[in-house]
């Protein structure tokens, strides 16, 4: 079956990209909830949010390094507060991934979101409901089932993150290598082919059953809220 | 008692509503027009759902002041609402959405979902999704919500405006029966004059924005601002519901009386199968557009209207300050 360094490629794929969904998620789905709402500079944070799927991947990954290297203003304040250093660490490179994803959760959020009757909020706040309690007790659950699946697209294509993720977390075994990142090594050296081709398989598995994975989530959690 | 004193002004596109009024802390107050004269977005504003453009007091608590920039959050308002479309939460039971409201009411007025279940004679399907209600069983659901989330003032749009024929009628027996039973001041929306007759102790008229009308039902509906309102055939009197004869139990406060299920008598008539027969004297007979006859009577239970033609008023010699005998038929006054 999986060798041993096939099984660490793949533990070091989910690590980083389950990392990458826990930091991204909570930030998306706020950033989803605000833009549902249509307030005013709403076509502003959409670009801003969108930026990742625009730019080249490397660019991103560049940026990043501008920003949390070692010399970067919020690198360098974190390795001198906290002594986190995110460059060319597993962190990092959920870090690059979650930027990358952040876009996939904002746009599965807020169709989730703007596909919620908001009368229903409405409804809430005669109920002596705040706005946050509003938020959790209401928006949250009935979002939930769009926001879940996003979540599971997010996580397959978290996986196979490859520019922004070697730009500023290199390609480290054990580290930073995840799935693509290990098919681009293996490719490099003569004689790879092979060795690629079961690793492209597996991403190829992955990523397919992420995007199933996705539908018969939603599909199911649909069902179950219509009662 | 906190009656609700409201002035609201707001602008919609072209349609602008400006309205002043008081709804007493004490009975149902119809808030009733024609579609489009503004009611439910005069009720959005009490609710604090969009701004009030002017104030709103509930008793002695202001809710929103345009002059001092004030506007307090619909959560923090202590008013309920009751929506056209029940707004059950669909990811919650039955029950779950009575408790959301339970949750959030004040400890110490809490109301016990059990018995309030049992008023509204849902005990039995509170386990079951909202998805599987019928429309009368989620009406029932929303005002036991409304009610267990224990508002100061309630507010009614149109709820019973999904609900057909005897479902209706039961729904409005179910208001009737919470205002007895809770003394929860009510501003109810319709624009059906039936259900307004059968609710209201008291009466705002909207058209087109503006308050035309407000005061006691029976007096504010013989106003002829109010009468203008109306379709001419359903122009009528409100008769105290314990003085007519419906058929249906007693227990609606009015019966609107329409003036065309009125038949006049010049003598007393026997042996008919109208169960209410009412002598009077007749105030006026007026000329209406198309040649009819409104022949005002004044008897035991107040003015009422009969509709007659030219010559029935001839015939009878009907005439102002002759005695008649006004005739209605028990099903005429069950809408």
């Amino acid at each position: 079956m999986l060798s041993a360094a096939e099984t660490q490629i793949l533990a070091t794929s989910f690590s980083v990209a389950s990392l990458a969904l826990l930091w991204s998620l909570p930030l998306a789905i706020a950033c989803a909830f605000l833009l549902a709402r249509r307030f005013r500079g709403t076509f502003l944070l959409d670009g801003l949010v969108h930026l990742p799927v625009i730019l080249p991947p490397v660019l991103t990954g560049f940026l990043l390094l501008l920003l949390f290297g070692r010399n970067g203003p919020i690198g360098h304040w974190l390795e001198q507060v906290a002594g986190i250093r995110l460059v060319f660490t597993r962190q990092g490179a959920a870090l690059a991934t979650a930027v990358m994803i952040f876009p996939i959760l904002v746009r599965a959020s807020r169709i989730a979101f703007e596909s919620m009757d908001s009368r229903l909020l409405e409804a809430a706040a005669m109920l002596r409901a705040g706005p946050w309690d509003r938020f959790f007790s209401i928006a949250l659950p009935l979002a939930g089932p769009g926001i879940l699946a996003g979540a599971v697209t997010a996580f397959a294509a978290g996986m196979g993150e490859f520019g922004a993720v070697i730009t500023f977390a290199a390609n480290i075994p054990g580290q930073t290598q995840t799935l693509p990142l290990a098919i681009y090594a293996v490719l490099q050296q003569p004689g790879g082919e092979d060795e690629a081709m079961r690793l492209a398989a597996m991403s190829f598995t992955l990523a397919m059953s992420g995007l199933i994975g996705a539908e018969v989530l939603q599909h199911w959690m649909r069902r179950r809220l219509r009662g | 008692m906190n009656a609700l004193d409201v002035e609201v002004r707001l602008t919609r596109g072209a349609f602008r509503l400006e309205a002043k009024f008081r709804a007493p802390g004490d009975g149902i107050t119809v808030l009733f027009g024609p579609s489009g004269s503004g009611k439910s977005s005069l009720l959005s504003a009490i609710a604090g759902l969009v701004p009030c453009g002017g104030y709103a007091r509930l008793g002695r608590d202001l809710l929103c002041d345009s002059a001092v920039d004030l506007d307090v959050p619909p959560h923090r308002r202590g008013i309920g609402m009751v929506f056209q479309d029940a707004r059950l939460f669909p990811h919650l039971t039955a029950r779950q959405n009575i408790a959301y409201a339970f949750q959030r009411a004040p400890k110490d007025r809490r109301r016990d979902i059990g018995e309030v279940a049992q008023f509204f004679d849902i005990a039995s399907l509170l386990d079951r999704p909202v998805g599987n209600l019928s429309g009368g069983e989620k009406s029932r659901v929303a005002l036991a919500r409304a009610l267990v989330g224990t508002p100061d003032y309630l507010l009614l749009d149109e709820p019973f405006a999904a609900l057909d024929g005897i479902r209706r009628r039961a729904f409005i027996q179910v208001l009737l029966d919470m205002h007895r039973s809770f003394g929860l001041p009510m501003l109810v929306v319709t624009h059906s004059i039936d259900d307004a007759a059968a609710l209201a102790s008291h009466l705002v008229a909207l058209q087109a924005g503006r308050v035309v009308v407000s005061g006691a039902f029976d007096e504010a509906t013989r106003e002829p601002t109010f009468t203008a309102l109306l379709d001419p055939r359903d122009e009528g009197t409100a008769v105290s519901g314990l003085l007519l004869d419906s058929g249906v139990e007693p227990g609606h406060k009015y019966l609107w009386l329409r003036a065309d299920h009125v038949v006049l008598a010049a003598e007393l008539p026997r042996a008919l199968s109208a169960r209410n027969i009412l002598e009077g004297e007749i105030a006026v007979v007026r000329t209406e557009e198309g040649g009819g006859r409104l022949v005002e009577l004044k008897t035991a239970v107040g003015p009422i209207l009969s509709r007659v033609t030219q010559d029935a008023v001839k015939e009878l010699g009907l005439a102002e300050g002759k005695r008649a005998w006004a005739l209605v038929k028990a099903h005429a006054l069950q809408h």
